[in-house]
């Protein structure tokens, strides 16, 4: 769905300019977002939440250079209908109250076809596990080609909420989040 | 037509709070039964906030009723004899029940932590900490209750058959005076 923001999708990885050292990028705070989705009975469940921050480092020439971290402010967690939203924020799903962010910090990064596979530690009402994301860089909108100083990544997973103790409405709601951030980020110059 | 009760009639206010209650009571617990059974998903949600409105509208004429009766008390059951006793104590008891029914339902819904809606529209203040004990017992409290409810109500029903099967003239007093 995000797919459409973008005028000239092409693929950083493989066009990059050469560029030696790793490069670090900071999040443009608009329009950043992590989006997700899981089942409700017959239904889907979709919603999103706002990043706080990415810090990134990436290494054009050797990608398992690269390093990502990813907060999210689940205080500011919406769903597609209000009670979704509630009982997600509440204390028997994500606790916002006493966990109000996600994080994800990678451990390692390897090269896979147009993207990368990004492994890392998320913590989630506390509790951190590992978790493999599924990374593309893209260059972003009206950008020329090569121009590496604005980009957006996008990362994709599948993570089971029960893993991380986050158990409310198990009985209707599913266990599997898929989960789907977009995030917009900017080259510390 | 009094509006009133008086010692051995039955006012219109009473009867039509009596029948009003009947109906939606038993509509309440034939949805609160459906509900038990299904699966939620976005269609059916409506379903559940239909039920806590229905709760809700039936809390406030059971207390509107205990008002009434403060303001004009009805007549006691007809006859004599253990029928008396009997029709005595299922009324109490359906009163117990009707308050503490919709109140445990209130309670347990409270302690999900999410918003119980009147009408879809307002909020209901919770009544009871969000918490899953409160949840379950909560629960089960509304489920036991209604059990309880039902199979009074099943005599209190055949109460009012055999008397009106007699002619005692007591289903004919609620419903016409
Ligand atoms: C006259 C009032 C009420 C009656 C007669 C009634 C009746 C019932 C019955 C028969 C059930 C099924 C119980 C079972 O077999 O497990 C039920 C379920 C339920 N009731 Fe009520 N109820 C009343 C008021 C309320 C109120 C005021 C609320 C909340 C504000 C409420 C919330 C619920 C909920 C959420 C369920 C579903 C429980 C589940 O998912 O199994 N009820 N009700």
């Amino acid at each position: 769905m995000f797919m459409r923001n973008f005028l000239a999708l092409c693929l950083i990885l493989t066009s990059a300019a050469a560029m030696a050292a790793p490069r670090n990028y900071v999040l443009q705070a608009t329009a950043s977002n992590v989006g997700f989705e899981t089942d409700f009975g017959p239904d889907k469940i979709t919603g999103q939440m706002p990043v706080t921050q990415a810090d990134l480092s990436i290494d054009f020439q050797n990608i398992a250079n690269s390093k990502v971290a990813v907060t999210l402010d689940v205080t500011g967690a919406e769903a597609s209908f209000p009670f979704a939203a509630q009982a997600m924020k509440g204390p028997k799903v994500l606790d916002s109250r006493e966990f109000p962010n996600i994080t994800f910090l990678s451990t390692a990064v390897a090269r896979d076809g147009d993207g990368a596979t990004v492994t890392g530690n998320i913590t989630i009402r506390g509790v951190t596990r590992p978790e493999v994301l599924h990374a593309v860089l893209y260059r972003q909108q009206g950008a020329v080609a090569g121009d590496l100083s604005h980009l957006s990544i996008r990362l994709t997973g599948t993570i089971a909420r029960s893993d991380f103790g986050a158990i409310g409405w198990n009985d209707m709601v599913g266990d599997q989040v898929r989960l789907d951030i977009l995030a917009q980020i900017q080259r510390v110059e | 037509m009094a509006r009133r009760n008086d010692p051995t009639h039955y006012g219109l206010v009473s009867r039509v709070i009596h029948w009003a209650m009947a109906v939606l009571i038993l509509a309440m617990l034939v949805l609160g039964t459906k509900l038990s059974h299904l699966q939620p998903g976005l269609a059916n949600l409506w379903l559940y906030g239909l039920h806590k409105t229905g709760g809700f509208i039936a809390l406030t004429l059971i207390v509107l009723r205990l008002i009434w009766h403060r303001i004009s008390p009805p007549p006691g059951p007809l006859g004599g004899g253990w029928t008396r006793q009997v029709a005595i104590w299922a009324h109490r008891a359906i009163y117990g029940l009707i308050i503490a029914i919709p109140l445990s339902g209130w309670i347990a819904s409270s302690a999900t932590g999410l918003d119980v809606m009147f009408a879809d529209t307002w909020v209901v203040p919770p009544i009871a900490p969000v918490s899953e004990a409160w949840e379950h017992w909560g629960f089960l409290a509304h489920r036991v209750l209604t059990r309880t409810l039902m199979a009074v109500l099943v005599l209190h029903v055949l109460g009012a058959a055999r008397r009106a099967w007699q002619g005692d003239g007591t289903l004919r007093r609620m419903i016409s005076g």
